[in-house]
């Protein structure tokens, strides 16, 4: 991963992406929130998503912790917003839906999201059919 | 999900789509964020005034990982960071770092301390530099000569205090009491 981030969490920023994501849907709209999560895919992941062009998914399987099948039983995003008692906005999983769309873009790879509710979901990286 | 430890690039994401649509766009977001914050943390700061302050950012700087410290004043207390993390991870980036990231700070925290009742001056020294020294203080004559002696203050909402849109590249560190400043 190029991002080796180590130390305290400041878990409070999952609130402020809730509300950045709440904020954009509402002022903005679906496709400018999506476009901003597919810079943040394509350009601040830009070496994930180099290497999944180039048929190389480690990186982003090291970022979804060692598993090419991504199960979340408790998304620790919503999990914070929940105990916190803050509405989790519509649009949340978004975050996730929209940058693994976007990492799969011109990859031999597809990278399903599906969104079970209240911070469950799974997640599916697969070569694509040829 | 966006980790909270990446967020700061998804923020320096959003701020730049938003200011492509207009600096209007970047200032309400920072506004919107700012009522966000204030429903945080207003009602605690007036309550609890400067000594509330200063235990959210004691908190602030364990949490975010910051090299800082806080400084007593009279009236209130200097924030002095040394190593902005928020900054760091902007400029330890794939993508570009926005030219106006450390305006932001001061966007959120400006309408905070004006429902708290309290008065904030950020000195920002640079916006390529990962430091800043913010003063947070109950006395409106000590804000005010805090602003007048700070190097390039931080006035996101002021008309014409934030200039045009331009690329930000971190500078190099040198020795912290002679370090060039070199604001574009």
């Amino acid at each position: 991963m190029r991002y080796r981030d180590t130390g305290e969490l400041h878990l409070d920023f999952h609130r402020t992406t809730n509300g950045t994501i709440a904020y954009l849907r509402r002022r903005h709209g679906l496709r400018f929130l999506d476009g901003v999560f597919r810079r943040t895919a394509q350009e601040v992941y830009r070496s994930i998503w180099e290497d999944l062009k180039g048929g190389d998914p480690r990186q982003l399987v090291k970022h979804w912790r060692d598993e090419i099948r991504l199960t979340v039983t408790q998304c620790p995003a919503v999990a914070y917003l929940r105990r916190r008692g803050i509405r989790v906005d519509p649009a949340f999983c978004r975050q996730t839906i929209a940058m693994n769309r976007a990492w799969s873009e011109g990859t031999p790879f597809e990278i399903t999201t599906e969104v079970l509710g209240k911070g469950r979901c799974i997640q599916t990286l697969r070569r694509r059919a040829r | 999900m966006i980790p909270s430890d990446h967020f700061v690039r998804f923020y320096n994401e959003v701020f730049k789509a938003l200011d492509a649509r207009g600096r209007r766009c970047l200032t309400d977001y920072w506004r919107e964020i700012g009522r966000l914050q204030k429903r945080e943390l207003a009602a605690r700061f007036r309550r609890g005034g400067v000594a509330a302050a200063r235990e959210y950012w004691q908190r602030i700087i364990r949490e975010e990982n910051c090299r800082a410290r806080i400084v007593k004043r009279p009236g209130g207390f200097e924030f002095r960071m040394r190593r902005c993390p928020s900054l760091s991870k902007a400029l330890d980036n794939d993508a570009t770092p926005f030219g106006l990231y450390c305006d932001h700070c001061m966007g959120w925290i400006e309408p905070v301390m004006k429902a708290a009742g309290l008065y904030a001056v950020m000195d920002m020294i640079s916006r390529g530099e990962a430091r800043c020294v913010f003063l947070v203080t109950e006395n409106a004559a000590a804000a005010q000569e805090a602003l007048k002696r700070a190097r390039l203050p931080s006035t996101p909402y002021r008309p014409d205090s934030l200039p045009p849109r331009q690329p930000v590249r971190a500078q190099p560190a040198s020795g912290r009491n002679r370090r060039q400043k070199r604001e574009r």
